[in-house]
Parts: C-alpha cells; structure tokens; sequence
C-alpha cells in the first residue's frame, strides 16, 4: 500500500515537474545592460528579450512594432526608469500589455545633472547590486516556485559584483589623485565618478541628443589646460570628432573608447556588465596612471 | 528646291486625342505662311510639333537639315517666371546663345545688337527694368526682340499680336516683312484675318485636319471658312480609336 | 570689452578659428546653390535630402560599420540617385519637381529604414553622420573647403545655362540640350553640398546657411547677381555672430547661427529695400516717369 503510494506521489511529482520546466518566464528588459542583470539572476528559467539591443542608444531609440509584441508577450518588463527611456510609456500604452513593471533603480538616491535626474545609475557597481536585488525581488514575486533559483543566483552574481567593486576602488587608488579626472562625451560616468572619486567632465549633457555650445568646448579646453587634465575618452556612440579636437587643442592624449550606455554582442569587447566595467576601468587606468 | 519643313501625315494632340489629325503638307524655304483657323483648330499644336517640344501621336514632321538653334519660336504664352530677378537686357540677351554659348561674354558688339533689337520693338530704355514690370504687351514685344537676335532661318510665332495694340503690331510686322525679305522662312498663327490678307502670302487654313493650303486669296473663301468651323469638334471621349489609312484615300 | 567679445574667442581657441573657416567655405558654396533654389521654388529639397541619402550611408555601414567615410561615399551615391531620378521623371513626365523629389525621397527613407532594421541594430545612423562645426579637424575642413571651391567653379560654368532655364525652361529646350545638363548639374552640385555638409556640419548648419541667406537676399535686391553676393554676405555674418554668440551663452553652436539668420531674415521682411513691410507702409514718393 505504501509503495503505492509513494510509486504515486513520484509519478506525480515527475508529471508536474516537466510542466514547471517548460514554462519559463517571459521578461523584457528595456536595454542591453538590464538584460544581462535579469540573464544572470534568472538563469535558465526565464526567457529574456531586450528592446534597445547591443550597440544601441537608449537615449533616442524609436520602437518598432516587433517590441509592442514583444511587450505584449511579456509577465514582467524591467526598465531603469530616472527618464532614461523617455519613450517608453507611449510604446506601453501601445502594447496594452499587462506585464508587471520592474524600476531597477527602486531605492537608488538619484544625482542630478541640472534639474533632471542622471539616469546612468548602473556605473556605480554598488547600484548595480541593488538593480540585481531588485530583480531578483520581482522575479521571485512574479515565479515563486523557482524563487531559489532566483535567490542563489543573485546571490552568487552579487558576490561577483562585490568583488567588482574592489577591484574598481584598487585601480583607482593606482591613479594618482591629481590625475583622477575624466572627460567624455557626455555625462555618462557621473555615479562612477561620485563613487570611486574621479572628477567628470563632459561637452554634453546627459543625453546624446544634445548639442555643446561654443562656451562649453571653450571651457573644457581650458579645464584641461589649467588642471594638467592628461587624457581625454571617446564613446563607443556618438561622433569622436569633438574629443579629438580637444584633444589636438589641449595637448590631453586620447585615451580609448569607453562604454557606457550600451554592451555589444557576444563578438564584441563588452558582451556584459562585469566586461564593460573591467574595460573601463583597464581603458582608464592605461591613459591616467602613467 | 526641297521643302523646309515636311508634315507626313502626322498627327498630334493630347491623351490620345487627336487635335492635328492627318496631316500632310510642305513648307518651301523662304515662305511666309500664316496658319489660321478657329479656336481649338489645333494651330499651337501644330507648332509644337514643329519645334520639337510634342511627339507626334502618329506620322512625322520632318525639318530637312536645319538644326534645332536654327528654329526661334515665340510661344502664346510664354511660361515665363515673371518673378525671378532678370533684367530686359539680360532676358532678350539670351537670344544670342548660338553666338556666346556657355562663356561667351557679352562684347560691345553684341550690346549693340541688344539695344538695336530692343529699339526696333519699341522697347528702348527698358533694358535695366526687371522682366516682372512689364506688361502682356511689354512682354511679348521683349520676346519679339530676343527672335530678332536668334537670328534663325525658320521663326514660328504662335499668336505673336495678341496683347499689342494697332500701331505696335505695324511695327512689327514690318520686322516681320523684313524677316521674309532675308530670306528666312516664316509660319506665323495668327486670328485676324485681314491681317494675313494684306500681308501673308500663303495661308494653311487648318481645323485638326487641313481644310485648305495654298495662296491666301484662293484659301481665304467663305466656303472653306464655313468648312473649316464644321470640322472642329470638341474631344469626343467615347470616340473609337483611329483607322484613317482607308478614309483619307477615299476623301482624295 | 568689444574686442574681447568679438575678437578675443578666435585668437585664443584654435577649434573657434577653425570653426569660423568651417562656416565661411560653406557659405561660400551653400548660400548661391540657396538662391537658386529658393528662385526655382526648391526650398525644401535640403530637407527631403537629409532624409533621401539613409539607405545609402545605411549600405555604407551594411558594409564597413560606424565608418564615417564609407557612410558619406554612401550617402553621396543614394543623394544623387534620388536627385538624378527626380530631375529625369520631371522633365520627361508632366510630374512637377516638387512632387517628383517628394515621392523619390520618400521611397528612399523608407528603404533606408527597412535596411537598417533589417540589420537588426538601432543605432540611429544619421545622428551618428552628421557632424558638429565645433568639431572640425583637417579632414572635415578640407571636405568643406573643397565643396566650396567645386561649387564656385561649376556655378560659374553653368552659370548661363542654369539662368535661362530657371527663368524660360522651353525656350533652352527649344534650341539646345544645354538646358537638361544644367540642370541636372545643378542637383549634383546640392546633393554634393548638402551630404558633405551634413557629415561636416549637421542638417541644421548645411540646409540653414542654404536657405534663410537666400530668404534675405530677396528683400534687398531685384537682381541676381546682387542676391548670391547678398546671400553670401549674410551667411558670413550669421556664422560668426552665431559663434559669437554661442561663445558667450551656453546657445549650441548650430542652432545659434541659425538664428542669428533667422533674426536677419526678419529684419529684412520688416525693413527691406525691396518688398520689406516697412517700405511697403511707408513708401518712397513715386518718381516723374
């Protein structure tokens, strides 16, 4: 009687579990970096799809009709949120979708660049754990059988992170402090700057829609020349043409291309977070540090 | 001598209709033709196939050896933009393109062939107004002086008198005269037929086909008058499409 | 305090001066190709080019990436398809320029995008092609300075042609085939203008400085000659004021120029010579004859 039992319970368990195991969860995550978070908390369980893929700008992407489905689809959508995709809500509206809406930087205290907030929360690898934590909330709200799987995995992902962060610090404290000072195309960098101690300076504000006036390429080239500013950073999106003529003017070396809104696909240099803030902090060590 | 121009049963018009239909005929160097007929006879359709500007719908006019610059054409109305900043000189001035060409300059002979066509059109002291002060008349005596200057052997004007008044178009036909006297072939469209009979010796009286084409005292008749405002008919837009080889030979 | 204003900026920064040179080679090309295009009705070709050259510098990216050059060379090829095919439907078809140009450039747009989502990327090419004056270095300046020199030297020779067939269209195809070639000479030289100043400048710049110049030209003078020399002129003048201005307030550079000509533009409808509100409320007393 009792193996019949148990041979029942096992025959149940077995014939559910396979049900459990097909039906992964449908995430959306609004751009690359978002995307590689939810890949690394969720694991094989859940079926990621990002709207502003590699090499994309978030900044000024137009959404096609493949994303309103691809909303539409979807249990849980996870976006950053601080104006970073200003797009956004039109494409939801559109989608009618009833996904439940994740903010990754919930908790995060913003910056402000002028009246509006810094959305680049990611480039301080400490908000990046709180993102992590966050998703790892709302998946675990939204598939509580796998809530374990979600939780080792954070957990696992955030050691990394925290590591990351260390890592970050020691190859700052290799730069001399008068040397701690960047210049990019636009203000990307400003969390990564607040927290590992690098000054920030930038033509551009925080989106790559805007254009520099006269006054502010005038004062950055003498920001450079007075302080001894040894390097100046080209993006991977934008036109490189005003770096470099900074560069020329000021004497400051171009020190390499730095990411900051976008990864790039498996083929490129930074196919996830971890790769992205290592080739930036290797990419600003290399020019500031000598 | 061969004819200057040859019209091989041709027929032009517009959208399949015909408004010239089946025309034949010559044109000796050295005429001096009035075309005439009613409104809609087809007279401007005509020089336009003449000068190249229509394709023929069917048939052939054919301009034995004489080049297209050495065809000066006065259209009805000149499709002129009167806004754009040219002076009278500059505008009648480009009536010696065949002499200057892309860079010629404009020498002190050429000025004074400028002025001379000017004057002899009763324009002089207009040379510095602008295109877009001038009246119809103004206008069309301009485009007078710019043929006189293009110094063509064939000159069709379409309607040259139309907007000018009595003693102007005295004037200008003794140019026209003038024209003849050179040497030059001339077809001019005109309405007023005691005009072509004091001065044209040849007349094509024309409604879409040709109804008569000789000497102007025999073409001139109240009988082919009366024909000819018969012959002209509207479009017909349920008309069938044309199978005139077998009618034109039973007419002749 | 004047001098340190107007002077003092392109003395001490070089990438001022090389602004500065940036925006007088484009006037000097950009403000006649303007007038005769605001005079053959053609005033928004600059836009409809803007959009018209994507699926090239989109084929150019297909093929070589974020390459600028390839991108440009690209843009260049689809321009003067657009404009060559637009020019020939025109002439040969009763179709108008206008409309012409409008349904070949929207064709090409959407070609353009249909081949970049194709792809599967985002990134928005155009923004990336397209320029900024602040940021001119040799390569960039040259382009600009030969656009320059290329546009003088053909306006200059089909000078003639392109004027009679502005003003009289039957008459040059009356009497010659110089009046097609003009013509379609002319398109080349905009599509030239507008792609390389698009890539050097930004629309703004490159379509601005074309056509507000060839706008204030008209309220000054009754004659051609008198307008390109105007256009020119005024185009200077907003490139340096405009750089002025953005110097001292925190104006982006493109857009200041711009309405520094917009500014004059106004100026000229209220107090123009020829036509201008002003003049036309308070006219001069009428002369004897």
């Amino acid at each position: 009687m009792r193996r019949w039992r148990l041979l029942l319970g096992l025959a149940l368990s077995l014939g559910a579990s396979p049900l459990h195991a097909q039906a992964r969860l449908n995430v959306v995550a609004s751009f690359s970096i978002l995307g590689d978070f939810v890949k690394n908390v969720g694991g094989d369980r859940v079926d990621v799809t990002t709207l502003v893929g590699p090499d994309g700008d978030v900044h000024v992407y137009a959404p096609t009709p493949a994303d309103v489905r691809k909303i539409a689809d979807a249990k849980l959508l996870v976006i950053n949120g601080f104006g970073l995709e200003g797009w956004l809500p039109r494409l939801l509206q559109a989608a009618g979708s009833k996904a439940t809406i994740v903010t990754a930087t919930a908790g995060i205290a913003p910056l402000k660049a002028g009246s509006d907030a810094d959305p680049h929360a990611w480039q301080s690898v400490a908000n990046a754990e709180t993102y992590v934590a966050n998703i790892r909330d709302a998946l675990v709200a939204a598939d509580p059988v796998d809530a374990d799987v979600f939780r080792q995995n954070a957990k696992a992902y955030r050691a990394k992170l925290e590591a990351l962060d260390g890592e970050v610090r020691q190859a700052i404290g290799q730069i001399a402090e008068s040397r701690r000072r960047m210049i990019s195309t636009h203000d990307a960098f400003g969390y990564f700057a607040a927290r590992y101690g690098i000054a920030l300076i930038a033509p551009v504000g925080v989106s790559t829609e805007a254009e520099p006036s006269a006054r502010d390429i005038a004062k950055i080239i003498g920001q450079v020349k007075t302080e001894h500013i040894p390097a100046v950073f080209l993006e991977r999106i934008g036109d490189p043409r005003l770096m470099r003529r900074i560069s020329e003017e000021t004497g400051a070396k171009v020190g390499g291309t730095l990411y900051s809104d976008s990864l790039t696909d498996e083929k490129g240099e930074v196919p996830t977070y971890i790769d992205m803030v290592r080739h930036n902090i290797r990419t600003l060590t290399s020019a500031l540090a000598k | 001598m061969t004819a200057l121009v040859q019209f091989r049963d041709v027929t032009l018009g517009y959208d399949r209709h015909p408004a010239v239909h089946h025309l034949n005929g010559e044109v000796a160097p050295g005429a001096l033709l009035a075309v005439v007929g009613p409104n809609g006879a087809g007279k401007s359709t005509l020089f336009r196939g003449l000068v190249g500007i229509l394709k023929p719908l069917s048939g052939s006019v054919l301009t034995g050896g004489i080049d297209p610059e050495d065809i000066a054409y006065l259209p009805q109305t000149a499709d002129i933009d009167r806004s754009f900043p040219i002076s009278v000189f500059d505008f009648v001035g480009t009536g010696l393109w065949r002499a200057t060409g892309f860079f010629g300059g404009i020498g002190k002979g050429a000025r004074e062939k400028i002025g001379q066509a000017l004057g002899s059109v009763g324009l002089s002291g207009f040379e510095n107004r602008g295109i877009g002060t001038l009246s119809g008349g103004q206008l069309q005596r301009m485009l007078f002086a710019r043929v006189l200057l293009q110094d063509a052997r064939l000159i069709v004007l379409d309607e040259p008198f139309n907007a000018i008044d009595a003693k102007t178009s005295v004037d200008l036909l003794a140019l026209v005269r003038q024209w003849h006297a050179e040497g030059r072939t001339v077809l001019a469209a005109l309405h007023d037929m005691e005009l072509v009979r004091a001065h044209f010796p040849e007349t094509l009286l024309l409604a879409r086909g040709k109804v008569a084409w000789g000497p102007t005292s025999e073409v001139l008749t109240a009988e082919n008058l009366a024909e000819a405002r018969r012959m002209c008919e509207a479009f017909d837009d349920g008309a069938a499409a044309c199978v005139a080889e077998e009618d034109s030979s039973k007419a002749a | 305090m004047v001098y340190d204003a107007l002077i003092a900026p392109f003395l001490e920064f070089e990438f001022m001066r090389r602004a500065l040179a940036a925006v007088v080679a484009l006037s000097l090309g950009a403000a006649p190709i303007g007038v005769f295009l605001m005079l053959r009705r053609m005033s928004l070709v600059g836009d409809a080019m803007a959009h018209a050259i994507l699926p090239g510098a989109a084929v150019g990216f297909l093929l070589s990436g974020l390459n600028l050059f390839a991108m440009t060379a690209g843009g260049l090829i689809a321009g003067f398809t657009v404009a060559l095919l637009a020019g020939v439907v025109a002439r040969v078809t009763d179709l108008k320029e206008d409309a012409s140009l409008a349904t070949f450039y929207l064709a090409s747009l959407a070609l353009g995008v249909t081949i970049v989502s194709v792809k599967g990327t985002n990134i928005d090419l155009l923004h990336v092609l397209f320029g900024n004056i602040l940021a001119m270095d040799d390569q960039t300046l040259l382009v600009v300075a030969f656009n320059a020199t290329l546009t003088l030297i053909v306006l200059a020779v089909i000078y003639r042609p392109l004027v009679i067939e502005s003003v009289d269209p039957l008459f040059l195809r009356t009497v010659s085939r110089a009046g097609s070639i003009a013509h379609l000479t002319f398109l080349a030289l905009v599509v030239v203008n507008l792609v390389n100043g698009f890539q050097a400048l930004g629309t703004l710049l490159a379509v601005g400085l074309m056509i507000l110049p060839a706008g204030i030209a008209r309220f000054w003078s009754r004659e051609l000659t008198g307008m390109i020399t105007i256009a020119v002129a005024s185009a200077i003048l907003s490139g340096y004021a405009g750089l002025v201005l953005s110097f001292q307030t925190r104006i982006p550079s493109g857009p200041a120029i711009i309405l520094v000509s917009a500014a004059l533009y106004v100026l000229s409808i209220l107090f123009g010579n020829v036509r201008g509100i002003v003049r036309q409320l308070f006219p001069a007393p009428h002369l004897e004859a």
